[in-house]
């Protein structure tokens, strides 16, 4: 019987990652035949009919082209399921406020009930399988390939996720008028369960947290002072996206929550690192030990740096690109969209510079003995 | 002084500081990055194509981050390549789920910063929004290529008869290091820079229903997604590649 057991455990352990993966399938393709679970009238278009297309432009001299298409489907849910509407869109070809829809896409509808006749205008594009698709690949890949690191991985992520909009509403309840208060205290949670889930409760995980924590706070506390010393010369706050309260807390809390991810990496790599080193030789001393995470870190900042800078920087390329096609010139385009995403990232990177002495400090002091410590010093 | 400039500086001395030359290269790339992406960004502007220019941009980008990051030469030729196959590999994955989701441009969260903006662009925004995802993917796959390639260079340098097998398995083995502490960074890097987007969602009172089919949250979690895939794909590529070069080295003797 035990046996058994543990034939139906190995079963079990070998074919999980899979498991999850067909039941994904069955959820994606549930999401896709949704309808019925939104207020909003859905319509699925049968066919699209190009009505006309000319050329626009504008003072700049941007040449663009103006399409129009008919088109045509049937109601999917709601009271309306079932009838059949034709809707003309009208759009860019550039597309980039405006969209061109195709045949078997589903787009959400206000509907206009006018006596006994519906017409209807479009007012968003029906993409939750497109996403529900995407996730379902991004965890199929992750368990299949890492099985259980990639659901530990995956789990941190959930969790971070969930606590993030605890935290968002929380904010939004309070007026956003401790914004910086509540995320500062949440990158303190965030790094406490992530490593948690990561490294397991030990003196490791502790020391990790430890330089985690520290290093953040040295990044905002030295982007700090630089911002009094230049007066924040250069740093345009109006630029900000999808304000809907002050600014400048806002934009602090964005860079915390920024770094702190790549922070607590940073330190996860070189403690562990240094804790495998010291199980290796036991009579390292705490120079020794202190010169070697110099060495890893100085390995990993400039890649992490980089991490970082693309996913701020990179996101603005839609909106620059809209200011240069305006006739902005470069330096206040700029300073418009990118300026904002590059100080987060320089922030962000002194912070990964700063860790790894502070890492390696940690690490030496629990590890290497005071006395080591102080022949250090000496 | 500017606030960019002194934050640059005091990077640089940072850097030069902890890491001495490898600083001051780490720093160099970083600027290098950021000429490229504006240069990428011009070019764009002067129509061309977004998605070649991507491509381009991409692999000097990768090369120039791996190559002034490394200093064993032959963990960090494997890095590159192994990282050109996940960012063509991405291209491929990014393009049709692109064309599917349909995140391109700005949505309606976005209407105060166009105001008085013309949006006749003649540039199609589709492949912008190809490009602004294969963009913000290629420091993650840089980094996790480097640390796979790094940490196999170095269980060679101290077992060099480790079996090509077992040299496989450890290489899922640095992944599964990685794997957690490197989403947590990408989780945060996204999360953080839309934390203001989340709290407009919160304070609309956006149903689930429409945060789900939003245009600039979908494109975001997109965004994730690749990257999160870019590091997953990056894993058993490097060390294939690895156990590759290491067998025809081995060839050779």
């Amino acid at each position: 019987m035990i046996i058994g057991a543990k034939q139906t455990h190995s079963l079990w352990q070998r074919w999980w990652p899979y498991l999850v993966v067909i039941l994904g399938a069955l959820l994606v393709f549930g999401v896709a035949h949704d309808d019925q679970l939104y207020q909003t009238p859905i319509l699925k278009i049968q066919s699209v009919k190009q009505i006309s297309s000319d050329k626009q432009s504008d003072q700049f001299n941007n040449e663009d082209r103006q399409v129009e298409q008919e088109l045509d489907g049937v109601i999917t849910n709601g009271n309306d399921k079932g009838k059949k509407l034709k809707i003309e869109n009208t759009y860019l070809k550039s597309q980039a406020t405006t969209l061109g829809y195709h045949r078997g896409q589903k787009v959400f509808l206000t509907v206009h009930h006018n006596r006994n006749r519906i017409s209807a205008t479009i007012s968003n594009l029906k993409r939750d399988t497109a996403l529900a698709f995407t996730v379902w690949l991004t965890v199929s890949l992750l368990l299949v390939l890492m099985r259980f690191s990639g659901l530990m991985a995956l789990t941190s992520v959930i969790v971070n996720g969930v606590l993030f909009w605890l935290a968002v509403s929380w904010n939004t309840h309070t007026q956003g008028g401790i914004v910086l208060a509540i995320f500062g205290g949440l990158a303190i949670v965030f790094a406490a369960l992530t490593l948690l889930i990561v490294i397991g409760f030990n003196r490791q995980m502790l020391m990790t947290l430890l330089a985690t924590i520290g290093g953040t706070a040295i990044a905002i506390i030295v982007a700090l002072a630089v911002f009094a010393l230049t007066h924040e010369r250069g740093v345009y706050y109006e630029s900000m996206q999808y304000v809907t309260q002050l600014p400048r807390p806002l934009f602090l809390a964005e860079t915390i929550l920024g770094s702190l991810g790549a922070v607590m990496d940073e330190s996860t790599d070189i403690i562990a690192s240094l804790m495998a080193l010291k199980t290796e030789k036991p009579d390292i001393s705490a120079k020794q030990i202190f010169k070697s995470g110099r060495q890893i870190g100085g390995e990993i900042m400039g890649p992490l740096v980089n991490v970082l800078f693309f996913i701020f920087v990179a996101e603005t390329l839609p909106l620059a690109l809209l200011f240069l096609k305006n006739a902005n010139s470069w330096g206040y385009t700029f300073n418009m969209t990118m300026s904002l995403g590059v100080v987060q990232s320089l922030i962000s990177g002194i912070g990964i510079v700063l860790t790894i002495p502070l890492a390696c400090g940690i690490t030496s002091l629990m590890i290497g003995g005071h006395k080591s410590w102080g022949r250090l010093q000496r | 002084m500017g606030t960019i400039t002194a934050l640059g500086l005091l990077l640089l001395i940072c850097m030069v500081a902890v890491g001495g030359t490898q600083g001051l290269q780490a720093w160099i790339s970083l600027l290098f990055n950021f000429g490229a992406l504006f240069f990428a960004m011009v070019l764009m502007a002067f129509h061309f194509s977004p998605v070649l220019v991507t491509l381009v941009t991409g692999i000097i980008v990768l090369a120039m981050t791996i190559f002034l990051g490394g200093n064993d030469s032959n963990s960090t030729m494997v890095a590159f390549y192994a990282s050109v196959a996940v960012l063509i590999l991405l291209v491929i994955l990014i393009i049709p789920i692109e064309h599917w989701a349909q995140i391109q441009g700005f949505g309606q969260e976005d209407s105060e910063d166009l105001e008085g903006m013309s949006t006749i662009l003649g540039i199609s925004y589709l492949n912008v929004a190809i490009s602004t995802a294969i963009l913000s993917t290629l420091g993650a796959i840089a980094e996790a290529a480097i640390a796979i390639a790094a940490g196999l260079a170095e269980i060679l340098e101290q077992h060099p008869k480790i079996t090509l097998k077992n040299l496989q398995a450890a290489g899922f083995k640095v992944g599964s290091q990685i794997i957690g502490t490197t989403f947590n960074t990408l989780f945060f890097g996204f999360f953080g820079g839309f934390l203001a987007l989340f709290i407009w969602f919160a304070g609309v009172h956006y149903s689930l229903g429409e945060i789900l089919n939003d245009k600039i949250l979908v494109g975001e979690v997109l965004m994730v997604l690749f990257s999160m895939m870019s590091v997953i794909a990056t894993i058993p590529l490097t060390t294939w590649a690895m156990v590759a070069s290491e067998r025809q080295a081995r060839k050779k003797v």
